[in-house]
């Protein structure tokens, strides 16, 4: 399962990944979904539909995983990979992960000395994303 | 998909052409032979026509035939055998490289702005050479021989005889039973004589007698004098003629690998074609299968130890033009730049000649045999019945009761549902098909291809169902004023079922190259690429690679570019190539895809390509590009594990050592970021400097100057530094004395997490002597006369460490010294010598220093300027006296003089 955070611009602000070996192929997964995520966005904005809705669902499933992604009111993207074997996480899983996320993230954006932009280091943060991983794998 | 030379249209109208075979006399081909060329090759050029033709449908309806193509082709041409197919493809897609310096096409996506070639051209090779060597297949007529050129030349003592030969040959290649190839369309085949008459040489009385004579035979349309060879060979040379088989013998120049610079690395092209034949539908892989012992089976060469002067056997040699090529190219010079002059005897007219000839046989000879056919398949379709209804509803019920008896025929079923015998009831709805869809009979053909599918489907005959549907798909496409849409599923089930049922992997791919092409053009990305990647196997990575490519181009075409699907399915497709033998390609994919991911902050990703593009490049024999993308990889602040580093290291070493021994510059190794420089310079002190007690002696001095200047300090008075760093004043130039060492300080710092060794580490300097006592200086002495140089044997650095290294240098003459940099051999820090002896290079690194930012005046605040910096520039003064002073106690020292 691998957890990711783009900044508004598509650069990588975190990233982390278990188990690390295959971390190269979850890296080419996220990037290429932020495509998904892009065409996700623009639709929306067509649509009207209900822009506070924040979780985008289910990006698209490939053999081995599934790709979620989530997008902030200032277009941070968030996307999560977990395995398609791995059952036991529905949508609502997902959604409350997420959520769970945004709010570590906004507690790391208060920090005064953030910079934005700069990749998140945060040992709050990291601990919040670990338990996250372990309920994901 | 990217864009192609050729419309749609176009494309599968060229896709499927009536197959005209050729049987030639001996010295018909003997004539021929003159212009270098065989008789299927000569007419090559101009086997497409430019005037429309006419015939008339079984509903009285006109036809109007616009830009037909005719293939001629010997009789004996074998489709190529699979691996042979796979070499030729592959051949063809290595020769085929983007132009250098091709006209960059910027696409701009979001924030991204690629440079990415509109056009593929390897791949519209590829598919027209797929497309070509198609063998033919049971369940359609499309790619068979609808009729047979019987060319005899008028020199012939009796030609009407030769032709009579020919004629039985032919016959008994078609109705002997004897060989499964090739296969004929309709029983009764065209027979088209032609009477080839040598102007050069020939009695053209003659040759009109003879013509005569054939046109009592065989009809006025029937038969034709062809006039060639206006000119002897030899006198032709001077003038400019245009070459018209230059684009289209190029090709058949593919055959000849030993032509190719990359023959080596294409040989080594597909590693599993293996399981690619064992993926093929039974009935195809009986083909090679024939040929393989077909000494013995094959019609041309059956005869050749019973009468050499039969026509049939000089057919063999001469219409078999894969053949004849290869040892005619390998008897001229083996470069393809220099190719055989072709078509040497021919005028302009004589081309003009061929055309006509052309024209004629299509529109008297061909289209009328065709209509003929097409009028007779619909009337057995129309009186088995026994209806004289119009031919759709009588179609529709014309297998529905007569099933019964044919059920005996689902003995031959195999895994791909049932065969039919080649005069199969069946088959002849599907034959009308490809007859009125060869004539461009769109509408006619969608309805009997929908037909014919039905009856298929019922019968349970996947394959030839298959083959109905993707006819159907084309024809529905290629209708005028598109009545209906193109049906897309029909495509999908019938790629689907030659995959999964058929086990067939050529007729899918064809498949799914006509149906990607159609959805572009109806600018349906989306679907062309899930199309073009589903097609994407293991069992061919050359195609899975060219498909890929082309599935990036459709990401990157839609409305809303999709850029990081491209870049990525361009990673895959660079994969594949490289796992094919396709260097090049491979490289170009991953330096497209680069451009993506590069300066995003997609570290691993980056660095995932530029090793890639580094090891590439470098079997290409482009080491700087190579150098260039494995530093890249080393000194971004590298996220890899200390594992990946070392081998990276390693790679950039080796890279860069082959890349010396090519050509011996030697470049700055710009590995470390030397953290802040700091120059110590002119240390007269033979202990090292210590910045602590800097101060200390700053003060000293000043209080023996105040001494001496009984208690004032001069204004101009300067303490002489010891020591230069940033912080001090460096706008003049140092002042050194001779035969006292200068030590400098350089920082460096390993920014990997792997260990580094640097041995023979040293200065490199400039001097310009200047004798400040003798005039005339000599100049002319060895280094170390001048300055010596110490070196440093080991430096090791650990992970991630800053270290000091302190350089000395003792100069023997008075002049001007310019510290430019520091030298060292970089080697990966294992302890294993004789490894590390291999794996060092000699690098340099260039010290410059940037002098304090500038911020006096208003000119400077305003700009960014910087002043010079001479801390590396010392000038080396003679001799002057030395003080030495030696403290035991220095604070008793102090406290003695205050």
């Amino acid at each position: 399962a691998e957890i990711c955070i783009t900044s508004m611009d598509n650069y990588p602000l975190y990233i982390r990944s278990i188990p690390t070996q295959g971390e190269l192929k979850f890296h080419y997964t996220v990037h290429t979904s932020l495509d998904v995520v892009e065409e996700k966005i623009s639709g929306v904005g067509k649509a009207l539909a209900d822009q506070r809705e924040l979780y985008l669902g289910l990006l698209y499933p490939t053999e081995d995983y599934k790709v979620y992604g989530y997008v902030t009111n200032s277009k941070v993207k968030f996307v999560i990979v977990v395995d398609s074997s791995n059952t036991s996480l529905r949508d609502n899983e997902i959604r409350s992960m997420f959520r769970k996320l945004h709010n570590s993230f906004t507690d790391v954006m208060c920090n005064p000395f953030y910079n934005p932009g700069d990749p998140i280091q945060s040992k709050a943060f990291d601990s919040i994303v670990s338990t996250m991983m372990v309920q994901a794998c | 998909m990217a864009q192609c030379v050729q419309s749609v249209q176009e494309f599968i109208q060229d896709s499927f052409v009536p197959m005209v075979a050729v049987l030639c006399s001996e010295d018909a081909e003997r004539v021929t032979r003159k212009n270098s060329l065989s008789f299927p090759e000569l007419l090559r050029p101009f086997c497409r026509l430019t005037s429309e033709g006419h015939l008339r449908d079984p509903n009285n309806q006109v036809v109007v035939v616009k830009g037909l193509r005719i293939s001629v082709t010997g009789i004996n041409t074998r489709p190529p055998q699979t691996p042979e197919m796979h070499r030729l493809l592959s051949q063809a897609v290595s020769v085929c490289q983007p132009p250098e310096g091709s006209p960059a096409n910027v696409i701009t996506a979001g924030d991204y702005d690629l440079n990415i070639s509109a056009t593929t051209p390897w791949f519209e090779t590829y598919r027209e050479n797929f497309l070509q060597s198609m063998p033919a297949s049971e369940h359609e007529f499309l790619n068979h021989y609808l009729a047979c050129m019987l060319v005899v030349s008028s020199c012939e003592a009796v030609p009407t005889e030769q032709f009579l030969k020919l004629s039985q040959e032919q016959h008994r290649i078609q109705h002997s039973g004897e060989y499964t190839h090739p296969k004929w369309f309709i029983p009764n085949t065209l027979k088209y004589y032609v009477l080839l008459h040598d102007i050069s040489e020939g009695d053209e009385q003659r040759a009109d007698s003879v013509y005569e004579d054939m046109k009592q035979r065989y009809g006025t349309q029937g038969c034709y004098l062809l006039k060639i060879n206006s000119r002897s060979g030899s006198t032709g040379a001077d003038e400019q003629m245009p070459d018209p088989w230059s684009q289209y013998l190029h090709k058949t120049s593919i055959h000849n690998p030993e032509l190719y610079e990359e023959s080596a690395v294409s040989n080594a092209v597909e590693n599993n074609i293996g399981a690619e034949e064992d993926g093929l539908d039974p009935s195809i892989r009986d083909g090679p299968l024939v040929f393989a012992d077909d000494n013995e089976t094959h019609p041309l060469q059956l005869d050749q130890p019973t009468d050499a002067g039969y026509p049939s056997n000089n057919a063999s040699q001469s219409v078999n033009n894969v053949d004849m090529t290869r040892p005619q190219k390998q008897a001229s010079v083996t470069s393809h730049t220099t190719p055989t002059p072709r078509g040497t005897c021919l005028t302009l007219n004589d081309h003009d000649h061929i055309r006509q000839f052309i024209q004629e046989f299509t529109f008297r000879g061909l289209l009328p045999h065709i209509e003929k056919n097409i009028r007779q398949l619909n009337d057995q379709l129309v009186s088995r019945k026994g209806l004289s209804r119009s031919l759709f509803s009588a179609t529709k019920k014309l297998f529905g009761g007569g099933k019964v008896p044919e059920k005996s025929i689902a003995e031959l079923k195999n895994t791909a549902g049932l065969l039919y015998p080649s005069e199969a009831p069946e088959l002849q709805i599907r034959k009308m098909a490809d007859l009125c869809f060869l004539v461009q009979h769109y509408e006619l053909a969608y309805n009997c291809y929908h037909t014919a599918k039905k009856d298929f489907l019922s019968d349970q005959a996947m394959l030839y169902a298959a083959g109905a549907l993707e006819m159907a798909a084309v024809a529905a496409f290629l209708q005028s004023g598109a009545p209906r849409p193109y049906p897309a599923h029909y495509m999908d089930t019938a790629i689907q079922t030659y995959r999964d049922v058929c086990k067939n992997m050529l007729l899918a791919e064809r498949c799914c190259l006509l149906s990607a092409e159609i959805l572009k053009s109806q600018t349906k990305y989306s679907d062309a690429a899930t199309l073009l990647i589903k097609m994407t196997s293991e069992d061919s990575d050359l195609r899975s690679a060219l498909l890929l490519e082309q599935a990036a181009h459709c990401f990157i075409n839609m409305r809303g570019p999709m850029v990081r699907k491209f870049a990525f399915h361009m990673i895959l497709a660079g994969h594949r190539f490289s796992k094919a033998g396709q260097k090049r390609h491979a490289l170009r994919c991953y330096c497209q895809a680069l451009q993506v991911y590069k300066g995003k902050g997609w570290a691993l990703a980056e660095d995932h390509i530029n090793f890639t593009i580094g090891r590439q490049s470098f079997t290409l024999r482009q080491p700087d590009n190579a150098v260039a993308a494995f530093r890249h990889i080393l000194i971004n602040d590298s996220k890899q594990s200390a594992v990946q580093q070392t081998a990276f290291l390693r790679e950039y070493l080796y890279v860069y050592k082959v890349r010396n021994t090519h050509s011996c510059i030697m470049e700055a190794l710009t590995l470390f970021s030397t953290g802040e420089k700091q120059a110590a310079t002119h240390v007269s002190l033979d202990q090292e400097f210590d910045r602590d007690l800097s101060p200390l002696w700053r003060e000293l001095e000043e209080r023996v100057v105040a001494v001496v200047n009984r208690g004032a300090v001069p204004i101009t008075f300067q303490p002489s530094q010891c020591c230069l760093n940033s912080q001090t004043d460096n706008l003049r130039y140092p002042l050194a004395v001779v035969e006292e060492p200068i030590i400098v300080e350089v920082v460096f710092r390993n920014p990997l997490k792997i260990p580094l060794a640097l041995s023979a580490l040293c200065l490199l300097w400039k001097f310009t002597p200047k004798d400040f006592s003798d005039p005339q200086g000599n100049t002319t002495m060895a280094l170390n006369d001048i300055i010596d140089t110490q070196v440093i044997p080991e430096f090791t650095i650990s992970p991630e460490e800053t270290k000091v290294a302190r350089l000395k240098l003792l100069p023997h003459k008075t002049g001007e010294l310019h510290v430019l940099g520091v030298v060292y051999n970089l080697g990966t820090g294992e302890v294993d010598n004789s490894e590390g002896d291999l794996m060092c290079v000699r690098g340099q690194q260039n010290l410059e220093i940037q002098g304090p930012r500038l911020n006096m005046t208003k000119e400077e605040k305003t700009s960014v300027t910087y002043g010079p910096d001479h801390r590396l520039d010392p000038i080396i003064t003679p001799l002057m006296p030395l003080l030495e002073v030696a403290l035991t106690q220095a604070i008793n020292f102090f406290q003695f003089n205050t």
